[in-house]
């Protein structure tokens, strides 16, 4: 019994880790990189600058402009900038979430004049990439949410087949073709094993109930509003049935002047901490009902809450509702869910969220070549299929890498007031993409990972000559932080790929003096 | 699944019988037991919905190693067949309300 379950879960880790482990890769790695998606982001825009302006100042400045341009509005959005984003923004009417949206206007947080940086897709693609894959969105997240339920059968079964856990943790033997893959595998996975449970494991959390909706159908008759209404204490219930008739109101309600915008931005500072409002909605202003609500960024506290705020009333600034604690157990589906979005602990939690997720990433992109490299040598395999899988790893590993590295170049070499130019730069992406599968296709496996790899890392390499070169904005610290980690990231991979043919080259001439055949062709 | 049977062109069908039962029957039975588990909790409604479904992630797991693991599809099928006692549980008042 317990050889055959080993055999059993043995299969299932091979089959499950290979087919999914090429979208797997894709998850991880884009996750990864959005970890500092507004980084990227700030570095897209080089029209933005930034000004260093508190929060509260630039709610005024916003408001000033708002006030003289549509004062009869019901609704104002705006978004503050913030440690991770220079960008001042507003929109008039509907809410809308963030910046983004057709009708959000840019201005500079200093003049109060309108900037119009160009359009790009930003460090938000590789957000939304992560857990839509870019397909539409509900099919998108369940495609994600399949993949995670993979990794975990494949980390878990990789468990139950892996005897010596412990011993193999200290064991890497370099240069020795499978069984370095294997070591690399084997350490990249058992090293971090919390947190590719923890990480799969909080992904799926955060649509829990859009992936198992039976309890909400049970208890709830579906109505997934009631269970959250449940969920809230007595007086936020009451008051919760917003929104409706407010438009109705603002007809009626006199004329009253609205409070300084950065005097509620202070108060609500006194609540989440300096710095952590994101955005401030107002509604009614101008008139005696006017009220504001404004809204804390991610990362106050682990425990993620979207959409919460404090309400103020716009005209006396006094606070009308204050968000309450999140009752145990949703408290507990919110700390997974920010576990997962590593908003909390500023940047030495983004850089240990960045790495861990590198690692997660060595681990799928080992596993995906040690199969390769065991079926080159094995004398039945089919070879047709061993094609397909070798130029699907090469496209993906390699491949996405260089689409990533492409899209940031994309960036500062498309004309900025290109029409529809966020397509372009998708178009450039895939295009890329599927140009690396062609190319792996094409080439031998070895010749065209070293390939992809070199030029992806040359690109990684020269970025800051190119951002020099195409210099329009200033190079504040943000943006040159980026571009060094990019440059080292890429010198890093340019050296393992420079490195490991000698490594090799070594290795063969060592065996081939004592006589004996190299043991497995590299990869 | 035994070494011979996974090797073998034959082994095809119990595969894939194999693979459709962990997702789909799988599916099936978290769902069941997710709607079970909240119903019979002995928590406030909201509670009990949180900790079923946050907890529902690890049932499919469990259950999709196990239909790997399990010596026969016969288990395997008994164990999918314990959705429907599952789901009667979760949906008791609906259920009901359909027969009523």
């Amino acid at each position: 019994m317990k050889g055959s379950l080993t055999q059993s879960m043995s299969w299932l880790h091979t089959w499950c880790g290979l087919l999914l482990g090429w979208m797997l890769f894709a998850i991880f790695l884009t996750g990864t990189l959005a970890v500092f998606d507004k980084e990227i982001n700030w570095w897209m825009q080089p029209e933005l600058t930034d000004q260093a302006l508190s929060p509260a100042a630039a709610a005024n400045v916003a408001q000033r402009w708002l006030a003289e341009r549509h004062p009869g509005e019901t609704n104002w959005n705006i978004s503050l900038p913030t440690a991770r984003a220079p960008d001042l923004a507003v929109s008039v009417g509907e809410r809308r979430r963030g910046g983004g949206g057709s009708g959000v206007i840019h201005l500079d947080p200093l003049s109060g004049e309108k900037i119009e940086p160009r359009e790009t897709i930003g460090g938000n693609f590789f957000f939304h990439f992560h857990y839509t894959l870019h397909l539409p969105r509900t099919l998108g997240v369940w495609a994600v949410g399949f993949a995670a339920m993979a990794m975990l059968v494949a980390l878990i079964s990789g468990i139950i087949i892996h005897k010596k856990i412990f011993k193999e943790f200290f064991t890497f033997r370099p240069a020795k073709g499978q069984r370095s893959w294997l070591d690399a595998h084997n350490a990249s996975a058992v090293l971090l094993l919390p947190f590719h449970l923890m990480i799969t494991y909080t992904g799926l959390a955060i649509f829990f109930l859009l992936y198992m909706p039976a309890a909400v159908n049970a208890l709830y008759d579906g109505d997934r509003q009631a269970y959250f209404r449940d969920g809230q204490s007595g007086q936020a219930a009451e008051q919760a049935p917003r929104g409706e008739g407010r438009a109705s109101k603002a007809v009626s309600a006199p004329a009253a002047p609205l409070r300084p915008l950065s005097e509620i931005v202070s108060q609500a500072e006194a609540h989440y901490g300096q710095g952590m409002i994101g955005s401030l909605a107002v509604s009614n202003p101008g008139r005696a009902n006017a009220q504001v609500t404004a809204r804390p960024v991610l990362g106050n506290r682990i425990e993620l809450t979207k959409g919460e705020g404090m309400l103020f009333d716009g005209v006396s600034g006094k606070l009308i509702q204050a968000p309450e604690p999140s009752r145990t157990s949703q408290l507990t589906q919110r700390v997974l869910a920010g576990l997962h979005f590593a908003q909390f602990g500023g940047y030495p939690m983004r850089w240990l969220y960045f790495i861990c997720g590198l690692i997660s990433c060595a681990m799928i992109g080992t596993g995906l070549v040690l199969y390769a490299v065991k079926q080159r040598k094995q004398a039945k395999a089919n070879l047709h299929f061993l094609r397909v899988v070798e130029s699907l790893n090469v496209a993906v590993v390699a491949g996405l890498l260089l689409a990533c590295i492409t899209l940031l170049w994309g960036n500062r070499l498309l004309p900025a007031e290109l029409a529809a130019r966020q397509d372009w730069e998708l178009r450039l992406f895939f295009g890329v993409w599927a140009l690396s599968w062609l190319h792996g296709w094409l080439r031998k496996p070895l010749s065209a990972w070293r390939e992809q790899l070199m030029a992806a890392a040359l690109l990684a390499i020269s970025l800051p000559v190119l951002d020099l070169w195409s210099a329009q904005g200033t190079l504040d610290v943000m943006r040159l932080s980026l571009l060094a980690s990019v440059a080292s990231m890429g010198l890093l991979l340019g050296w393992t790929v420079w490195k490991v043919p000698t490594v090799i080259a070594a290795r063969n001439a060592r065996s081939a003096r004592l006589g004996r055949p190299a043991a497995g062709a590299s990869s | 699944m035994t070494r011979s049977a996974i090797q073998s062109r034959s082994a095809w069908p119990a595969i894939a019988a194999r693979t459709a039962l962990a997702l789909l029957g799988g599916y099936a039975f978290t769902y069941a037991f997710t709607a079970a588990l909240a119903r019979l909790l002995p928590l406030d409604p909201v509670d009990a919905v949180t900790a079923a479904s946050l907890l529902s992630f690890v049932v499919y797991l469990v259950f999709m190693l196990w239909v790997f693991a399990a010596a026969s599809l016969r288990r395997v099928l008994v164990g999918v067949g314990l959705t429907v006692p599952l789901a009667a549980i979760g949906f008791w008042p609906q259920l009901m309300e359909v027969l009523r």
